[in-house]
């Protein structure tokens, strides 16, 4: 899986590239408006991550540029104004996700892996890890064909794993995830344990193998 | 007082003590006139009385004849022998009127001159009825009431057409000035006057304005771009904790660390998307409106909270319709904050209560005691001790509502502390 990270900022690239390359994405870099532009128009990709604010150009060009070249390039919107109307505008560009900064890598992980999979298997979007089965689209787990009934949090929580196989996931970025914009308002993460308790006890009750590990008191991990 | 009332009144006071002053002086002056005239009118009647007598030629008998049908005839003169010639005088006298009593009291002024006859002192009292003072003073005070009564009128004419005309780029300065709102940071466009001195104060408001307004957007432009320059290294700092745990060979004591700092850079994020949302209030967006009923969207978020309000006991009352005007987005977010709010100082098992109305949101929590009500909505001035919020959340409310001309309460009843916005 190709991503083009759009990104003038080279640290947070970097930290960028070293989490997706362990994902088995191949990344490349463009650092300003002009590389950008370059890059789409040459190659295509499975995910574009694009910083809107560029040196040379807005990023809602790239957009404009890659609906008038017809090119099926998922894109990610990674912004630092968190602007209702950018993210408006963008979508209506055929932007697939807007991202606000800062963000957790594993949720940028998990946003990447929803976008290609919607991209790649638009019908029949179906998720296979041995014994388990997920299908993105009816919201269903199914583990040794055996429907298993998972609460909405519990559903998100399994699929942000599997977006971050063998990953180490912070608390702090699973209750972002789970709780959006509200994430910000919560100083408290103690209800992430509750949630990953019972979708373990699901999981091993259906006979799936222990796949969600617990580590070092504070981080999860989905290994495999 | 109003600014026109005033020169009115020292007019009036002046007027009043100049008319009252000229009393007194008016009554000096006709009365002084009056009695010259009476004299000359008393000495021309004693001087042709006295030739007219002395061209007769009487004898004595006759005289004597003469002078007692004459004081018979004329009461108001006199004539009658004297004891000896004296120079002439005058006096002025108040005599009940003998003729018609209804009358009263008559002013009387009289001349008494001295002369002989063959040899003889007569005296001779001509007396003329003369204007009491008493009548005079009151004609004059009547008319002087008259006058000032004409002129305050006039005064007050003449101030409402003065006020109407000359006043009129003053006031209508002092009503635009009054409509002025800095958050909408628009230049006031002031009417052109002829006059030197609104001219000179327009244009100095308007100076006064700019460079209010100036330096108003620079400083929420300030905070706008320092908000957005922070989060690209706050996502740095965040994506390096997030390859940290990654790291082989962690400890249990390192990632309690990680997981520390992941959640103090949580909360400097959690502030500065706050700082940046109250600038962008301010700053005049989100001006999308709809018209919606406040139950859905307090449904939507309370779900997404279920998990922070389950360890509390809940009253919830949703059933009545509540529909107001607004942004949805920033309905939702003084929603949250208050709910947020209410949730983070609410203690275990503890009590809230949230209850619409048709007109109003009521929201309470327990709590053990009063929080400073002047410091509540103010930025970071956490009102109880030992908040781990934002500090903004309450201020960013407290800005919704001021731009829907909402109304936001706290008390503190029954060991309940108590929001409540009306709409």
């Amino acid at each position: 899986m190709k991503v083009l990270i759009i990104e003038d900022e080279p640290e947070l690239a970097k930290d960028m590239i070293s989490y997706l390359s362990d994902q088995n994405y191949l990344c490349e870099l463009a650092v300003d408006f002009q590389e950008a532009l370059d890059k789409i128009r040459f190659y295509t990709y499975d995910c574009i991550l694009l910083d809107l604010m560029l040196p040379g150009g807005s990023g809602m060009k790239i957009l404009d540029e890659l609906k008038a070249e017809h090119k099926e390039d998922g894109v990610i919107i990674i912004s630092a104004k968190n602007s209702l109307e950018d993210k408006i505008t963008g979508l209506q560009l055929g932007a697939d996700d807007y991202l606000a900064k800062p963000f957790h890598l594993p949720e940028l992980a998990a946003r990447i892996y929803s976008v290609i999979r919607r991209r790649h298997f638009g019908n029949s979007n179906v998720i296979e890890q041995n014994e388990v089965k997920i299908d993105l689209l009816a919201k269903t787990v199914t583990v040794k064909d055996e429907k298993v009934i998972l609460t909405k949090k519990e559903f998100n929580m399994l699929v942000f794993f599997i977006g971050n196989k063998n990953k180490v996931i912070s608390k702090s970025a699973l209750a972002e995830h789970l709780s959006g914009d509200l994430a910000d308002m919560l100083d408290n993460h103690d209800f992430i344990y509750a949630h990953i308790k019972n979708l373990k006890k699901k999981l091993q009750e259906a006979g799936a193998g222990n796949y969600l590990k617990t580590l070092y008191g504070n981080g999860y991990k989905w290994e495999i | 007082m109003k600014l026109l009332d005033k020169p009115l009144k020292a007019f009036a006071s002046y007027a009043l003590i100049v008319l009252a002053c000229s009393i007194p002086v008016y009554f000096l002056i006709i009365d002084k006139i009056w009695v010259h005239e009476i004299n000359e009118h008393n000495l021309i009647v004693a001087e042709s009385t006295k030739k007219n007598l002395l061209k007769l030629n009487l004898n004595d008998e006759q005289l004597a004849e003469a002078v007692k049908l004459w004081n018979s005839l004329q009461p108001e003169t006199k004539l009658q022998p004297a004891e000896k010639l004296k120079p002439d005088s005058t006096y002025n006298v108040y005599r009940e009127n003998t003729y018609m009593p209804d009358k009263g009291y008559d002013r009387y002024h009289g001349l008494v001159t001295y002369f002989d006859i063959s040899g003889k002192p007569y005296s001779l009292t001509v007396e003329t009825n003369i204007e009491e003072s008493y009548e005079t003073i009151a004609a004059i005070t009547a008319i002087t009431v008259l006058f000032f009564i004409v002129l305050l009128v006039g005064f007050i004419k003449l101030n409402k057409r003065i006020s109407a005309k000359l006043w009129m780029p003053f006031y209508q300065t002092l009503e635009k000035i009054k409509a002025f709102d800095l958050n909408q940071q628009e230049a006031i466009p002031f009417e052109k006057s002829d006059i030197n001195e609104f001219e000179v104060m327009n244009t100095s408001i308007n100076k006064l304005i700019e460079s209010n307004v100036a330096v108003f957007r620079q400083q929420k432009e300030f905070t706008e771009n320092a908000s957005h320059e922070l989060q690209t290294p706050l996502a740095v700092v965040q994506g390096k904790l997030d390859l940290l745990i990654q790291t082989d060979g962690i400890t249990d004591k390192q990632s309690t660390i990680i997981e520390e700092t992941n959640n103090a850079l949580s909360r400097i994020s959690r502030i500065n998307k706050n700082l940046l949302l109250l600038a962008k209030i301010e700053n005049q967006q989100f001006l999308e409106k709809e018209r919606l009923n406040i139950a859905e969207p307090l449904k939507e978020i309370l779900e997404l909270l279920s998990d922070m309000l389950e360890d509390k006991s809940l009253q919830i009352d949703l059933h009545r319709e509540c529909f107001v005007e607004g942004n949805r987005i920033l309905i939702e977010i003084m929603l949250t904050n208050l709910l947020v709010n209410c949730i983070r100082h609410t203690a275990l098992e503890a009590q809230i209560n949230i209850e619409l109305k048709e007109d109003r949101l009521i929201i309470s929590n327990t709590g053990s005691s009063t929080l400073k009500t002047e410091k509540l909505f103010k930025r970071f001035s956490a009102a109880a001790i030992q908040t781990p919020g934002s500090g903004l959340g309450l201020s960013i409310v407290k800005e919704i509502c001021k731009r829907y001309n909402w109304d936001i309460q706290y008390d503190y009843v029954n060991n309940l502390h108590t929001f409540t916005v009306k709409f």
